[in-house]
C-alpha cells in the first residue's frame, strides 16, 4: 500500500449531522444529530437494528448524499458545501466503498471492474494494469480476470467488489455489510482482507448485523433511531 | 481490440439486442423515408433553376377578368415582345416563343430520315436568356437567320451523326401539310430533365410569323398563345417594372384600350412557374407547391416520430441501468464522464442508424424514382451530408440528453438502488408518444382506404363514352392534306369500326368562350371534331342529329350537350341559333375532362381538316389493325411512322397525380404502422422490465396469466384508443379536401373509419401481446430472483 502523509486531524468528525427523508406522506428523521469522529488508522464497526440509518451514514460519509444538516469533515476539511465536481474528485482519490449488495457493472469484466476508478483518476494503462493485477493477486480472482460478474459466485463477486473498493488504495474504506450475503467461509475471507488493508494503515468503517464480525473492529459504534447511543472499544465489549 | 468506449458500446448492444434492433430499425426507416422525401423534393425544387440569370428571369402573364371570374393564362400577343424592347429600358432581354405543347405531328428529315421532333419557335434573345449551352454557334447570333434551325444533341447525333459535323446542314420539317426546308445553325446540350419544358429543336419565330402571316393579322387586342420572357437589367426595380406593364395595354390600340380594364399584364420569376403555377382569380393559389409541402410535411412528421421514438427507447433502457451511475458516481466518476458516456453511446447509434438508412435507400431508390417519375440519385453534395449527419447528431443527442444529463444528477445513493423517481413529464411524454404515432398511422390508413376508393371510383364512373380501344393519332403531310380521304380508307380497314378526328385530342380543356342566347350569358366550351366523332366515340344523342356529308349547311351546324341545354333553360333546343350557330342536336352530357371538373356547357362545332385522328377498334383484332394502319400511313407519307396511343391510357394519365399519392400513402401508412409498433413493442419491453418482479409476486399469488396480459395491454390500449377518437375526425377533414378537388367523388362509407381504428387497434394488441405473453408466462421464481 502506498503511504500518506499522516496530520493531527481525525479522518472523519461529523457534528449534529442530519439527513431527512421526505416522501409524499411522511417525513422519516433518518440521522438525528449524529456526531462521530474516527481517527485515521481506526477500524470502526457500525451496528444497529434494521432500519436505524446505518447505510444512510455511510452514503453521507462517503458523499454518495447530502445531509440536511450539521458538518462533515474529512481530514480536516469541510464538505458539506463542496460542490458536486469538489465531492467526485474526493471520492476519487480518497474513498474506497463496499456496498451491501455487491454492484458490479454486468457488462465489465471483473478486470474492467477494478480497474474502474484507476481510469477515472487518469492512471495510464500499463500501471493500471499492473496495480489491478496485483489486486486481483491478493484476492485470489486473478485466473477470474476475464469473467463477467454474472458468472461468478456471491463470494468471488464480493472478493472483486473489495478489490474495486481498495485498488486506489484510498486513505478511507466504507464496507456496508460486506458479508451480508456471503457464507461464513468467504465472509471470513473478507473480514481478513478488511483487517489487512487496516493493518497497512487504511481507516476502515464498516457496517454489520453480525457480532461476529464485529469483532474484528477495534471499536464498534451503535445506532437507534438515527441516533447514536453507545461507541465502545472492543477490549471494553 | 476495440478502443473503450466502443467495447463498452458493444457490450451494450450485446446485452440488450432486441432494444437496439428496434432502435435501430426505427430511425433507420424513419431516416431512410425522410432522405428519399427529401431527394424527390430537392428535385421538385431544382426545376427551371438553373439558368445563369434565374434570378432576373421573368415570364410574362395576363389576368384577364371574364364571367368565370378572373382567368390567368401564360400566353400572350406577339407584339408585346417588340413593345417591351421598345419601351423598356429596364430590360435586358425579351423573347416570345411558341409554347411547347403546340404543334402535333412535327417532322424533320434528312438524307432520308425521318424523326419526329418536338419544335419550339423563339426570338433571336432565346439562348441569350436561357443558358441551354450551345455545343455549335453563339448565343446571340445563332437564331438570327429566317431559315435556321437549332437541333438538340441527342437529335443532331441521330441525323448528322456528330453536333459539329450537322453544322450548315439542310433539314426539312414537316408539319400537317406545310413543309420547308432550313439549315443547321448551331446545336443546343439536350435539355435537363429538370426542365419544365422538353424540346428538341429551336426555329427562329420570325420564320413562324412569315408562315402564318402573323404581321399582318395580328392585333393588339388578339391574346396568343405565345410566352413572353424576358430578363430585367441588373437592378432595375422590379415593382416599378410591374406598375409600368400593369398599364402598358391602356396605351396600345383603342379597342385594346376599352378592354383595358379586364386586361392586367404581370410578370412572375420564370423559376416560379413550375411550383407555383396554379392561379384562382387572378391570385397565385399553389400547384405542385402543394405536394412539395404535403410530403414535406410527411417527412417531417416520420422523422420526429422515428426520433422521439428513439429517444423514448434509449431513454427506458438508460433507466434500466440507474445502478451503473450509481456505481459509477460512487467509484469517482465525474458528471461530464458520464455525460460522455451516454451521448457517445446515442450519438454512435444514431450514426449506425444514418448508415443503415443510406443502404436502405440505395435499396429502394430505383423503386422510389419508378414511382416518382424521376430517375432519382443519391449524390454525396455538401447540404444532404450536412442535412443528414445533424438530423442524425440532432436526434442522437436529444435521445442521450436525458440519461446524460437527468441521470447523472442524482445523488448517488438515490440510483444505487436502481430505481429513478418517475416524472410524471416522462409517463406523459411517452404516452403522449403512443398516441401521436397512433393518430398518425389511424390518418394514413384512412388515407389509403379513401385514395384507393376515389381511384377506383374514377374507373368505375360512367363516362358518357367508351373509352376502349380507341387509337389516336396526329397526322401529318399527305394524309393531313388529305384528311377525307385518308379517313374513309381508315374506315374501310377490316378491323376498324369507326374512324374520325377532333382538334388537339378528345381529352383535356377547351378554348371557352361567353355566348349569348335571347340576352343570357354563358360561357361556353368548344370542341371542333369532324364528321363521325359521336359515333366513334359512342357518345350518345338525346335529341336532333348528328353531323352528316349530306347536309351542306352543316359549316354552320352544332350540336351541344344536356348541360348547356340545361345552363340556358331552352325548352326546345333544336334549330335554335346560338351565337351564329345552328343546334341540330343534343348530345347526352360526356365526361371530356377528368373527373376533376364539372362537366361544363359544351358545343361541337365541324371542321373536316383537323388532324388528331381517333380510330375506334374491333377488341381482340388490335395488333393487326395497327399494323395495317401504319402500312396505310406510310402509304400516304413514306418515310414517316406513325405515332400513336390508346386512348384509355391517356384516360388513367389524367390521375398520375392521385395514382402516385394512392401508392405513397400505402408506403406512408406502412411506415407509419411499423415505426408506431416498434415504440409500443419497445414500450411494452420496457414496462414489462420494469413490472418483472410485480408480475412475479402476483402470479405466486394466484393471478391468471390472462389476468397479467390484461395488465400489461390496457393502459396502453387505452391510449391506442385515444389516438383512434383523435385521428378519425382529422381524418375526416383532410381527405374531404382532398375529395373536393374532385367534382365527381365517392361518398364517405362509415366502414373506412371502422377498417382504419380496427385496423390500428389490432396492430397494437398484437404488438403488446406478444410481449405480455412472454412476460406472463415467465415463470414466477425468475422474476422474483431477478431483481
Ligand atoms: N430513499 C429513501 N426515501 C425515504 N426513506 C428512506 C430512504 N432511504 C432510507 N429511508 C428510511 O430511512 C431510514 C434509514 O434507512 P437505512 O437504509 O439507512 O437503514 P439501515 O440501517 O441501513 O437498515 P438495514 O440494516 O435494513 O440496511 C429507514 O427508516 C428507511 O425507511
Ligand atoms: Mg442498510
Amino acid at each position: 500500500m502506498t503511504a500518506y502523509p499522516k496530520n493531527m486531524n481525525p479522518m472523519i468528525k461529523t457534528e449534529n449531522l442530519e439527513k431527512v427523508y421526505r416522501t409524499e406522506e411522511v417525513q422519516t428523521k433518518a440521522l438525528n444529530h449524529v456526531s462521530l469522529t474516527v481517527e485515521q488508522g481506526e477500524f470502526v464497526a457500525i451496528m444497529g437494528p434494521s432500519g436505524c440509518g446505518k447505510s444512510t451514514l455511510l452514503n453521507l460519509l462517503g458523499l454518495l448524499d447530502e445531509p440536511d444538516g450539521g458538518s462533515l469533515q474529512l481530514l480536516g476539511t469541510e464538505t458539506s458545501r463542496y460542490s458536486e465536481r469538489q465531492r467526485a474528485e474526493l471520492r476519487k482519490r480518497s474513498l474506497g466503498f463496499v456496498f451491501q449488495s455487491f454492484n458490479l457493472i454486468d457488462e465489465l469484466t471483473v478486470f474492467e471492474n477494478v480497474e474502474l476508478p484507476l481510469r477515472y483518476l487518469g492512471v495510464g494503462a500499463a500501471e493500471r494494469r499492473q496495480r489491478v493485477e496485483q489486486v486481483l493477486e491478493k484476492m485470489q480472482l486473478l485466473h477470474r480476470r476475464n469473467h463477467f460478474p454474472l458468472q461468478l459466485s456471491g463470494g468471488q463477486q464480493q472478493r472483486a467488489a473489495v478489490a474495486r473498493a481498495v485498488v486506489n488504495a484510498p486513505p478511507l474504506l466504507l464496507a456496508d455489510e460486506p458479508t451480508g450475503n456471503l457464507d461464513s467461509a468467504s465472509g471470513h475471507d473478507v473480514l481478513g482482507l478488511l483487517t489487512e488493508l487496516n493493518e497497512a494503515g487504511t481507516t476502515v468503517l464498516m457496517v454489520t448485523h453480525s457480532e461476529h464480525d464485529a469483532r474484528y473492529a477495534r471499536r464498534v459504534v451503535r445506532l437507534l433511531d438515527g441516533q447514536v447511543v453507545l461507541e465502545h472499544s472492543r477490549s471494553q465489549f | 481490440m476495440l478502443p473503450y468506449p466502443l467495447l463498452l458500446l458493444y457490450r451494450n448492444f450485446k446485452r440488450f439486442k432486441g432494444t437496439f434492433f428496434i432502435n435501430l430499425v426505427g430511425l433507420s426507416t424513419g431516416l431512410a423515408c425522410a432522405l428519399l422525401i427529401y431527394l424527390w423534393v430537392s428535385d421538385e425544387r431544382s426545376f427551371d433553376r438553373y439558368h445563369v440569370l434565374d434570378s432576373r428571369l421573368y415570364q410574362v402573364l395576363e389576368n384577364r377578368r371574364t364571367a368565370a371570374g378572373i382567368e390567368t393564362q401564360t400566353g400572350t400577343n406577339p407584339l408585346l415582345a417588340e413593345a417591351l424592347r421598345r419601351e423598356m429600358p429596364e430590360l435586358d432581354l425579351v423573347a416570345t416563343t411558341t409554347p411547347v405543347p403546340f404543334f402535333p405531328g412535327f417532322t424533320l428529315a434528312a438524307g432520308g430520315q425521318h424523326l419526329n421532333a418536338v419544335p419550339k419557335y423563339a426570338d433571336p434573345a432565346f439562348f441569350q436568356l436561357f443558358s441551354y449551352p450551345l455545343l455549335v454557334g453563339t448565343p446571340a447570333t445563332v437564331l438570327r437567320n429566317k431559315d435556321a434551325i437549332v437541333l438538340s444533341e441527342a437529335l443532331a447525333t441521330k441525323l448528322f451523326r456528330s453536333p459539329q459535323n450537322s453544322l450548315g446542314k439542310a433539314v426539312e420539317w414537316q408539319m400537317a401539310d406545310r413543309k420547308q426546308t432550313c439549315l443547321v445553325a448551331g446545336v443546343f446540350a439536350d435539355v435537363p430533365r429538370n426542365s419544365s419544358e422538353q424540346f428538341d429543336c429551336v426555329l427562329p419565330f420570325a420564320a413562324f410569323k412569315n408562315m402564318m402571316h402573323l404581321g399582318e393579322v395580328i392585333k393588339w387586342d388578339d391574346d396568343g398563345p405565345f410566352t413572353t420572357y424576358l430578363a430585367l437589367k441588373q437592378g432595375a426595380d422590379l415593382a416599378q417594372f410591374q406598375a409600368k406593364l400593369a398599364g402598358l395595354l391602356k396605351t396600345k390600340s383603342a379597342q385594346a384600350q376599352a378592354q383595358a380594364q379586364g386586361r392586367t399584364l404581370f410578370v412572375r420569376p420564370f423559376s416560379a412557374g413550375y411550383l407555383h403555377g396554379t392561379y384562382e382569380n387572378g391570385v397565385a393559389t399553389g400547384g405542385r407547391i402543394v405536394y412539395v409541402r404535403l410530403f414535406a410535411l410527411i417527412a417531417g412528421l416520420i422523422l420526429v416520430i422515428a426520433s422521439i421514438n428513439f429517444m423514448n427507447l434509449f431513454t427506458a433502457k438508460a433507466s434500466r441501468r440507474v445502478k451503473e451511475v450509481g456505481i459509477r458516481k460512487a467509484l469517482g466518476a465525474s458528471r461530464a464522464a458520464l455525460v460522455i458516456q451516454y451521448l457517445t453511446e446515442s450519438v454512435v447509434m444514431a450514426l449506425l442508424a444514418l448508415v443503415v438508412a443510406v443502404g436502405l435507400v440505395q435499396l429502394v431508390l430505383p423503386q422510389f424514382s419508378a414511382l416518382t417519375g424521376k430517375p432519382l440519385t443519391l449524390r454525396w453534395e455538401w447540404p444532404l451530408v450536412a442535412a443528414g449527419l445533424a438530423l442524425a447528431l440532432g436526434t442522437g443527442l436529444l435521445a442521450g440528453s436525458y440519461p446524460a444529463f437527468y441521470l447523472s444528477g442524482f445523488q448517488p445513493a438515490t440510483v444505487l438502488k436502481g430505481k429513478v423517481p418517475t416524472r410524471a413529464g416522462d409517463v406523459w411524454t411517452r404516452q403522449g408518444l403512443v398516441v401521436l404515432q397512433f393518430t398518425l398511422s389511424v390518418l394514413f390508413i384512412v388515407a389509403v382506404v379513401v385514395v384507393n376508393a376515389q381511384l377506383a371510383f374514377v374507373q368505375r364512373q360512367p363516362l358518357g363514352y367508351d373509352k376502349a380501344h380507341v387509337l389516336r393519332f396526329d397526322t401529318g403531310g399527305r394524309a393531313a392534306r388529305q384528311q377525307a380521304a385518308f379517313l374513309a380508307e381508315v374506315r374501310k380497314l377490316p378491323g376498324v369500326v369507326q374512324a374520325s378526328s377532333v382538334l388537339g385530342g378528345f381529352l383535356g380543356g377547351r378554348h371557352v368562350e361567353e355566348m349569348r342566347w335571347r340576352g343570357r350569358r354563358l360561357p361556353v366550351a368548344t370542341m371542333l371534331v369532324n364528321y363521325d366523332l359521336v359515333e366513334t366515340m359512342g357518345i350518345h344523342l338525346v335529341a336532333g342529329r348528328s353531323f352528316a356529308p349530306q347536309f351542306r349547311a352543316d359549316s354552320a351546324a352544332i350540336l351541344v350537350n344536356q348541360t348547356l341545354v340545361a345552363s340556358l333553360g331552352m325548352p326546345d333546343p333544336v334549330g335554335q341559333q346560338l351565337d351564329g350557330g345552328r343546334i341540330v342536336g343534343v348530345v347526352r352530357d360526356f365526361h371530356y375532362e377528368s373527373l376533376h371538373e364539372k362537366i361544363k356547357p359544351l358545343l361541337l362545332q365541324l371542321d373536316p381538316s383537323i388532324n388528331t385522328v381517333l380510330v375506334k377498334l374491333q377488341p381482340g383484332a388490335e395488333q393487326p389493325t395497327i399494323a395495317q394502319l401504319q402500312q396505310l400511313y406510310a402509304a400516304y407519307n413514306p418515310g414517316f411512322t406513325l405515332d400513336y396511343s390508346f386512348l384509355d391510357v391517356d384516360y388513367q394519365a389524367q390521375y398520375v397525380a392521385e395514382r402516385r399519392v394512392a401508392v405513397l400513402a400505402r408506403y406512408f401508412a406502412g411506415l407509419a404502422i411499423l415505426i408506431s409498433a416498434l415504440g409500443l413493442l419497445g414500450l411494452a419491453a420496457f414496462t414489462a422490465e420494469r413490472r418483472r418482479k410485480e408480475i412475479g409476486i402476483r402470479k405466486a399469488l394466484g393471478a391468471s396469466e390472462l389476468g397479467i396480459v390484461w395488465l400489461l395491454t390496457s393502459s396502453l390500449t387505452w391510449l391506442v384508443v385515444a389516438a383512434i377518437a383523435l385521428a378519425l375526425p382529422l381524418s375526416y377533414l383532410l381527405l374531404q379536401r382532398w375529395l373536393e378537388g374532385f367534382a365527381y367523388r365517392v361518398a364517405w362509407q362509415w366502414w373506412y373509419f371502422a377498417a382504419a381504428g380496427l385496423g390500428a387497434l389490432l396492430i397494437a394488441w398484437l404488438t403488446v401481446s406478444v410481449q405480455a405473453w412472454r412476460a406472463a408466462r415467465r415463470h414466477p421464481v425468475l422474476s422474483l430472483r431477478a431483481e
